[in-house]
């Protein structure tokens, strides 16, 4: 069978495409746990701080490490021992989440130090707006869905801030961690 | 081994297949229902296809339970991926040489 330069070269850009798709998709297919398991962690840390404000600092360190060797273990997981990714190795990827992490960590607290936000609803604002940032700007990357769920929780978060202050922790126990646990249902969508 | 095309991956549905299963890391298997979404492909079109690439060795297919359900996971052997880099690699050889024909 003899094909043309013309065929070859559709061929080739099916091959990329599928390539594409894939990658995508096993992105959003990576990513459904993380957001599933922060979904839970949000709902219960926002909802705690507006019921417990005095006890937030340590069930936020309480929640935080939870979400931390949860999100580690999803790593772990899903990349197969052995196996071999754009990412790297699994050891590779592990060493990654914890610098991310940190960064993450030291941004926030860094940031905190600096611009010290007055009122409880200006703390529990700030990382979920890096985090919407985050999704937005990796969405650019990997995928629509990304891209959705950073706009959207950065959306809800200045409009509970803007409408909802006086309850804006039950906003982003409800609203916020209910949006994180729907992309996340989403995200296990092909 | 000199690049050829390889007239069982240039089938449609199966190069959208390999494609697919050469983007995953190494030894990685996807379920049989991702694949089928992913392609577009109705049951027994994609099972046909897959019995084919089997069969040249191209992928394994491994059938489990998980919990009650019936699991069909599908990989690519290292077999598969060589022929699926050759074909890219002969597709890819077609059009340089096609260019440097056109260029002189």
């Amino acid at each position: 069978m003899a094909i043309t330069t013309q065929q070859a070269s559709d061929t080739l850009d099916e091959v990329a495409a599928a390539q594409r798709k894939i990658s995508v998709l096993q992105g959003y297919a990576k990513g459904a746990p993380h957001f599933l398991l922060w979904g839970v962690l949000w709902a219960a840390g926002y909802a705690g701080t507006e019921l417990l404000p005095a006890h937030a600092g340590l069930l936020w360190l309480a929640i935080d490490a939870i979400g931390l060797i949860g999100s580690f273990l999803l790593v772990r997981a899903n990349a197969a021992p052995g196996a071999r990714s754009a990412a790297g190795s699994r050891s590779a990827q592990s060493i990654n989440f914890f610098v991310i992490a940190l960064a993450f960590a030291g941004f926030i607290g860094a940031t905190y130090y600096i611009m010290r936000p007055d009122t409880s609803a200006q703390f529990g604002a700030y990382p979920a707006l890096v985090m919407a940032l985050m999704y937005t700007v990796i969405g650019t990357r990997a995928g629509a869905r990304w891209m959705v769920i950073g706009v959207a929780l950065g959306v809800l978060t200045v409009l509970g801030y803007a409408l909802m202050r006086e309850h804006f922790m039950l906003w982003m126990a409800f609203v916020g961690g209910g949006a994180l646990l729907l992309t996340g249902v989403w995200m296990r969508r092909v | 081994m000199p690049a050829e095309l390889n007239e069982l991956i240039h089938q449609p549905l199966r190069l959208q297949i390999m494609a697919t299963l050469a983007a995953l890391p190494l030894r990685e298997p996807i379920e049989f229902t991702r694949l089928r979404a992913i392609t577009d492909a109705t049951d027994g079109n994609l099972g046909t296809h897959l019995a084919a690439l089997e069969k040249a060795g191209y992928v394994k297919i491994e059938k489990d339970f998980v919990g009650k359900k019936p699991r069909t996971r599908v990989a690519m052997s290292p077999a598969g991926r060589r022929a699926f880099l050759q074909h890219v690699a002969y597709l890819q050889e077609l059009i340089e040489n096609a260019g440097g024909k056109n260029g002189e």
